[in-house]
């Protein structure tokens, strides 16, 4: 645990005295909710088919959720510079557990798609969207997404914890990344899916994670998804058990990288 | 410091063995023993299993076999309570640049689970120790590489440990930073009380710092003794003789002398170790000219660790050209 909480204090502090990084990461889902947002009201003509909910209300969450990845698949870039410069070494001949090595790396990540989550919320209000009143969903919605964060990081850190070259990474966490994001109802609601690409988005974990947080931080869900929305504990599970076996998936592969 | 409950060897390994897949055996077989405030040096080429041995004292790697312990602590089933006990210096450069010298030195504290005053002093007198205190708030990315090796010497200090492994300690520093960081060392060792094990590919480093030397080559250790005990086996000086001719010849007759102790065959030069050189200087040449083998140069000089490693290696440290074939032959007095 306190060895969890060095590294990510460590990496915290490299990323607040770096400017540039800083901007970046938070202009990125601001510029994401402004120009797509936008472009897709014009073609959508103000409103989701089937809801009366304008499309920035609807693609908010699936903006939350893309930033995440984009965080994660930087938390993997972070930690495999970090493994093929040898600062893991470093941790490795220290007094501290395997796995809360992994651990510092993906709570930072995490600690930062928490800071984006809320400024494209910000973001969202000022264009419109409309956000639930209570300030618990909000709470919910946040640790949902830090729950897949952990589960992405984790699939993150098991790649770079495979390869050694940086090229390779990029190109097979896209496998990953494009998938998840596109093969959900991030952008578009699962009613309006033909059969085999909602059947695709029912096993994808982006799925209940954006489900779960549109019923707890916005209004209407049930107009949102375009009809029932998935039980709530279902996409609570579903999150959990990902973030679980991302981690897991994680820890296997740097086990196996150190031998 | 060395709060040991025995007084056994403060490093030992039994049959070390580390293999990769079925063909590759980076340590064959390595037995060591360091009794308590010594310095310890690992010599040998590149590749010669160095780093790897290294690796699995300090916990990094598992060995294949064998076993080993570091202040009688089992590397594998007591790797927790070994890594809080002693520190690292690696072969490359591994410092997170981003960060400045004193959060370096914090943030290693801080694994550690070193509070913060005890942090906060030991950074002081390290930064005062390898003389960085005015760099101490840059990032260290703007360090040259000496100031870098000095940093990373000051983390492996951060923790006191009992026992530090130090990888090629001075690889590519200049003169002046070696001898400094050399003398860091020895103080660590007379004041300290610490027990080093460095390795190095370095002859006037060993030769410098070491209480003992070990000189390692294709996973194996093949000789080990006090750099002078080392020394004094290739003879009381060496004859260092470049020619063309009759090199079988002449080798075989000067083997045959009475008063030469060792002969050494490199590519180009051959080592005749005698028991007097100015004296038996003439004879050698005499050898020559009844072998048909024409000096071209020839001198006398005081062995030196180099001549134990080519005698040992067969190659020289610098060499490159690990393939190249030497016949060598070996007359111990």
């Amino acid at each position: 645990m306190a060895a969890t909480a060095t590294l990510w204090n460590k990496q915290m502090r490299k990323f607040l005295a770096n400017p540039e990084e800083m901007f970046g990461l938070l202009i990125q889902p601001i510029l994401w909710v402004v120009l797509f947002g936008v472009g897709m009201k014009s073609m959508l003509s103000a409103d989701m088919p089937g809801s009366g909910e304008p499309y920035v209300t609807f693609m908010l969450p699936g903006i939350v959720v893309l930033s995440a990845l984009g965080g994660a698949i930087g938390g993997g870039s972070v930690w495999l510079t970090e493994r093929l410069r040898g600062i893991v070494k470093e941790y490795l001949v220290a007094p501290i557990p395997r796995l809360s090595i992994l651990m510092g790396n993906a709570l930072s990540t995490m600690t930062k798609s928490m800071f984006q989550a809320i400024i494209i919320l910000i973001v969202g209000l000022v264009l419109g969207a409309k956000l639930s009143t209570y300030p618990l969903g909000w709470l919910g919605g946040l640790v949902l997404v830090a729950g897949f964060g952990l589960g992405f990081s984790g699939i993150a850190l098991s790649i770079a914890s495979q390869t050694d070259n940086p090229g390779a990474y990029h190109a097979m966490i896209m496998v990953f990344n494009l998938p998840l994001l596109f093969l959900s109802n991030a952008l578009y609601p699962l009613a309006t899916m033909p059969t085999w690409m909602r059947i695709g988005s029912l096993i994808n974990p982006t799925t209940y994670t954006i489900d779960g947080l549109r019923q707890m931080m916005f209004r209407d869900p049930a107009a949102l998804a375009g009809g029932d929305p998935l039980p709530l504990w279902l996409c609570w599970v579903v999150v959990l058990a990902f973030a679980a076996v991302g981690m897991g998936l994680a820890y296997a592969a740097f086990r196996k990288s150190i031998k | 410091m060395n709060a040991r409950s025995d007084n056994g060897p403060a490093i030992e390994a039994r049959g070390l063995v580390k293999r990769y897949g079925d063909e590759v055996v980076a340590v064959d077989g390595v037995d060591l023993s360091i009794p308590a405030n010594r310095i310890y040096g690992l010599l040998g080429p590149n590749g010669a299993g160095k780093t790897t041995t290294i690796s699995i004292l300090t916990t990094l790697l598992e060995p294949t076999a064998g076993e080993a312990r570091v202040l009688g602590l089992d590397v594998v089933k007591q790797a927790g309570d070994v890594r809080q006990r002693v520190g690292v210096t690696f072969q490359e450069m591994v410092l997170d640049d981003e960060l400045t010298g004193r959060q370096v030195l914090d943030y290693h504290g801080r694994l550690y689970r070193m509070d913060k005053a005890e942090r906060k002093a030991k950074t002081k007198e390290l930064l005062a120790l390898v003389e960085l205190e005015e760099a101490a708030e840059r990032k260290a990315k703007t360090y040259s590489g000496g100031m870098k090796r000095r940093l990373e010497l000051a983390r492996a200090l951060m923790t006191t440990p009992e026992v530090l492994f130090l990888d090629e300690p001075t690889l590519g520093l200049d003169p002046q930073t070696r001898a400094r960081i050399w003398d860091y060392l020895r103080a660590l060792k007379e004041e300290g009380g610490m027990t080093l094990l460095l390795t190095t590919h370095y002859m006037d480093e060993a030769e410098e710092l070491a209480d003992t030397v070990g000189i390692i080559d294709r996973g194996k250790l093949v000789a080990e003794g006090t750099p002078q005990a080392l020394i004094e086996e290739m003879g009381a000086d060496t004859i260092h003789v470049i020619g063309e001719g009759d090199r079988e010849a002449f080798v075989e007759n000067v083997s045959a002398l009475p008063f030469v102790q060792a002969v050494d065959v490199g590519r180009r030069v051959i080592q005749v170790g005698v028991d007097s050189g100015s004296k038996r200087l003439v004879e050698i040449i005499a050898q020559a000219t009844d072998s048909a083998f024409a000096i071209q140069d020839i001198t006398v000089a005081k062995p030196s660790l180099g001549d134990v490693f080519l005698k040992y290696t067969g190659r020289r440290l610098r060499d490159t050209d690990s393939t190249q074939t030497q016949h060598r032959m070996l007359l111990m007095s």
